[in-house]
């Protein structure tokens, strides 16, 4: 290693030397750098765009300056953060040296790597915790001000503008932190070490990832100060063409958000694919794994048509063409399709993971392996499959193809057999197994009630004839609430506490973990069953007022969402008080078999000194061992 | 396999095997007629054919599900009921290594194949006939257009009308169209709806068999005032729908 006599190892700080570039950036460099390159852009496209004549609507200055705005946002926080320095470097004919490598890797730098550009993927997975609680902190805020104004039948006490922004940003908000709840903060930290390697394959990709998510989240916030995003979290066009310029800030979140995802989605794959330890064939891998890659891979194919949509959208509003203008020669439904192929598989980016980090607690807390793991690998694998195919179930009603309505009914409601094996494992896994009774233990049943009332409902729903009468109420938010966050949120809640021990080494308060448990289920449970009633009663979804036969349904839903709100403020206090005085946590707590109990606390920085070997499968639990 | 026919009872005399029974019997009906109730209920009383048709449906699909969804809470209760265990370190292994059951596999994946074809036979039958009512002859056709955030109605006859009314019995065709963004045209108790999409007309046929008031409501987020986007049809004897059409008429001609 020649490179490493270049500069001599010395700590930060410690050096004679002024710091080199590489050690001088990191989140607060990056916001400054993005917001000063923003108002540079700003006030030179202010002052240099030309005027657009009158009477020529379809081009719209203002959106030019703030979507230009925007970018120069994007482009001036990542390079800030440290993004291009490497991606620079390689332009120059270089790479980086060994000791910058571990700089980026964050060794030595304690709590200054997580507000950096840091490649270590336990570091990318606690940043991914911390943001993923950041959202929906945001989200459930939101969330409480719609549920509250919709306490009384004459909503009122907020600006019907106002509440529609409020519904868009609480839709979008908390599609991608469901998204990420998962995969983001354990599939980041966990994954590499359950397939036993030293970290991503792609490191600087990894912390690329995250830094997008926080690059995103700006022109989000953004996109409330001027107009908000008034259009809910479908965005349809040609509504959103005529939405103020907050629109433009959901735009620029979407594409950013969508690299992010595909990044990530690569990143991930490759790991799995590349990375697992000797010994680790495809039938000894973690099912959780399974569930990881199948996540991240359907975001591959559905985050660039994702990427598309808001690029047509934005060009739409801000340089006159017309993809989605019926009267120049474009259409809304080219929208809606472009916007169900992804809005469809990203249903089950958001649930399989969830489901999977469940599956793979299962045999933990029953002692029993898991019950036919290659049902469990054929069902999320049937799920993935399908999932693709069925996007236009959510525009039977929107008058695009009345022909293509029965063959969308047959693959959706073909979903329900792979979903249906997925109850199958989960089931079979806890028959005669000894229950230890631990809040990841109970989110599992919450999960087989909430996913069982989400999934059968869902079958109302795939019904043309009843989705005639249910489509667009009250009915389809609390059945996509069910299976989202009934199933999806409770997975990753039980994940949080599962594998709270290795990311922080210390135990998760139990009192509290109970306590949040049960308040979230009934709170969820009393809420959504709410609102199923008042959707099959007939009230439309996104009103900001309804008739007075919906007040007791709504008065039940926002009882049932504060329930949930102190619920999840009780979960907030046990991550804040575990983590920072939680009882030590040992190398294995739960006795579990996967290989990321076999590191120790703190996990060292390149998690595995040798590289384990896998001889079997995870799930080797029961007496009768062969 | 070969072990349990030897050494032990057979499964289905195994007393956790009972016991789901059991429980599985006792829950599929209880499921079965609270939540087809409850929903049956909430939604009230239907305006029409159709609309019967989504009730039924949604009362037969959830009979339908209530044995799997039984047996899934069944199998859960039992694992409940028996060998928890509390603390803070594991408890003993289970005794039973199962690892797969391809009977149980193939039971399930087929029991789920027939179900879901099932369903989709008993909506794709529903779906025809919905379909159907779309090219009848002797349906009145009414165009409906939304707008930022109100419908209009045009009948044949010339009349025009922010108000709906319709004859008792007698098939109506709505073409739906929207002069500005995507809206949604809803007939609630007759449980119907097509989006109204600007620049296209999309169809949608019902044929209401009650006199009465019933709601309209747009069901898909149209800007500012979407919540308020709702008015009234009223369902008449076909007397005072001709009485109406003439009111109308003469109204439309002297403005």
């Amino acid at each position: 290693m020649t490179t490493t006599m270049d500069r001599p190892a010395s700590a930060p700080g410690q050096s004679r030397r002024s710091k080199p570039l590489i050690e001088r950036l990191n989140i607060f460099t990056a916001l400054a750098l993005g917001a000063i390159s923003a108002v540079v852009v700003w006030q030179l496209a202010l002052h240099f765009l030309p005027q657009i004549p009158d009477g020529q609507q379809y081009f719209n200055r203002e959106d030019k300056i703030t979507l230009l705005s925007m970018v120069a946002w994007f482009i001036g926080f990542m390079t800030g953060i440290g993004a291009l320095i490497a991606p620079f470097r390689w332009l120059m004919g270089k790479d980086l040296s060994h000791d910058e490598n571990m700089f980026y890797a964050g060794k030595d730098l304690g709590v200054k790597r997580y507000f950096r550009f840091t490649t270590d993927h336990k570091v990318v997975g606690i940043q991914y915790l911390v943001m993923t609680m950041l959202i929906f902190f945001i989200g459930g805020t939101l969330a409480m001000l719609i549920r509250t104004n919709l306490g009384h039948p004459q909503g009122g006490w907020i600006h019907p503008q106002a509440y529609n922004s409020i519904v868009g940003t609480h839709g979008i908000i908390m599609i991608v932190g469901t998204i990420i709840m998962v995969t983001g903060p354990f599939g980041n930290f966990i994954m590499p070490i359950m397939i036993g390697a030293r970290d991503m394959a792609f490191p600087r990709l990894n912390a690329l990832s995250f830094w997008l998510v926080v690059a995103a989240a700006i022109p989000l916030i953004w996109g409330q100060f001027i107009g908000g995003i008034t259009t809910g979290w479908t965005a349809y066009n040609p509504l959103a063409s005529q939405a103020p310029l907050g629109m433009d800030g959901y735009i620029m979140f979407i594409c950013i958000f969508a690299i992010s995802t595909m990044v990530a989605g690569a990143n991930i794959t490759t790991t799995v694919i590349r990375m697992r330890a000797k010994g680790m064939t495809w039938n000894r891998t973690p099912i959780f794994i399974y569930g990881t890659v199948a996540s991240v891979a359907l975001a591959l194919p559905a985050f660039p048509v994702f990427f598309l949509s808001q690029v047509m959208s934005a060009m739409d509003r801000a340089l006159g063409t017309s993809f989605y203008d019926t009267t120049h020669g474009g259409s809304g439904w080219l929208y809606e399709n472009l916007f169900w192929i992804m809005g469809h598989p990203e249903v089950y980016v958001i649930l399989i993971p969830a489901v999977a980090a469940l599956m793979e607690m299962a045999p933990v807390f029953s002692r029993n392996p898991l019950f036919s793991f290659n049902v469990a690998v054929l069902g999320i694998a049937g799920i993935s499959g399908l999932s693709v195919l069925v996007w236009a179930h959510h525009m039977y009603m929107s008058g695009w193809a009345p022909l293509l309505n029965a063959p969308f009914m047959l693959t959706t409601e073909l979903i329900s057999i792979p979903t249906g094996m997925l109850f199958l494992v989960l089931v079979g896994t806890l028959w005669r197994g000894r229950l230890w009774v631990t809040m990841p233990m109970a989110s599992i049943f919450a999960l087989l009630w909430n996913f069982m009332i989400g999934g059968i409902t869902g079958i109302y729903l795939s019904d043309v004839p009843a989705d005639a009468f249910l489509h667009g109420s009250m009915y389809v938010t609390a059945h996509f609430h069910y299976t989202l966050m009934g199933a999806g949120l409770t997975g990753a809640l039980a994940s949080l506490v599962y594998w709270f021990p290795k990311m922080t080494g210390r135990m998760f308060d139990k009192r509290l973990s109970w306590i949040s448990f049960w308040m979230v289920q009934i709170g969820f449970n009393v809420a959504f069953m709410g609102m199923f009633l008042v959707g099959l009663a007939g009230q439309p979804r996104r009103v900001e007022a309804y008739a007075k036969i919906f007040s007791r349904g709504n008065l039940i839903t926002t009882i049932g969402a504060y329930v949930i709100m102190a619920g999840m403020l009780v979960l907030l206090h046990g991550v804040i008080s575990s983590w920072r005085n939680g009882v030590k946590a040992p190398m294995n707590p739960w006795q579990a078999k996967t290989l990321e109990w076999s590191v120790p606390n703190p996990i060292p920085l390149e998690n595995f000194d040798v590289l384990p070997m896998v001889t079997a499968d995870a799930y080797g639990y029961g007496k009768a061992k062969s | 396999m070969s072990l349990d026919t030897q050494k032990r009872p057979q499964w289905w005399k195994k007393k956790d095997v009972k016991q789901t029974f059991v429980f599985w019997l006792i829950l599929t009906p209880l499921l079965g007629y609270f939540s087809s109730t409850i929903q049956i209920r909430s939604i009230g009383a239907p305006a029409s054919e159709t609309m019967a048709g989504v009730i039924n449906l949604i009362g037969l699909f959830t009979w339908v599900a209530a044995p799997v969804a039984a047996l899934v809470g069944a199998m859960c209760l039992t694992a409940l009921l028996s060998k928890r265990h509390y603390g803070d370190n594991p408890p003993e292994e289970a005794e039973n290594e199962i690892r797969n059951s391809p009977r149980a596999n193939a039971l399930w994946v087929s029991v789920s194949a027939v179900l879901c074809l099932f369903a989709l036979v008993v909506g794709l039958v529903v779906f025809q006939k919905d379909a159907a009512a779309l090219t009848d002859k002797t349906a009145m056709n009414i165009n409906v257009t939304g707008q930022q955030w109100v419908w209009n109605y045009d009948y044949e006859n010339g009349v025009r009308s922010a108000d709906l009314y319709l004859p008792v019995n007698q098939p109506v065709i709505f073409h739906v169209t929207s002069k500005d963004v995507k809206h949604s045209f809803w007939v609630v108790q007759m449980g119907i709806k097509i989006d109204a999409n600007p620049g296209y007309v999309t169809e949608t046929a019902v044929t209401p068999n009650k006199i009465g008031i019933f709601d309209i409501r747009c069901a898909e987020l149209c800007g500012l005032l979407h919540a308020y986007m709702q008015n009234k049809v009223h369902v008449v004897s076909q007397a005072d729908y001709d009485a109406w059409v003439k009111t109308n008429a003469t109204t439309e001609a002297a403005a």
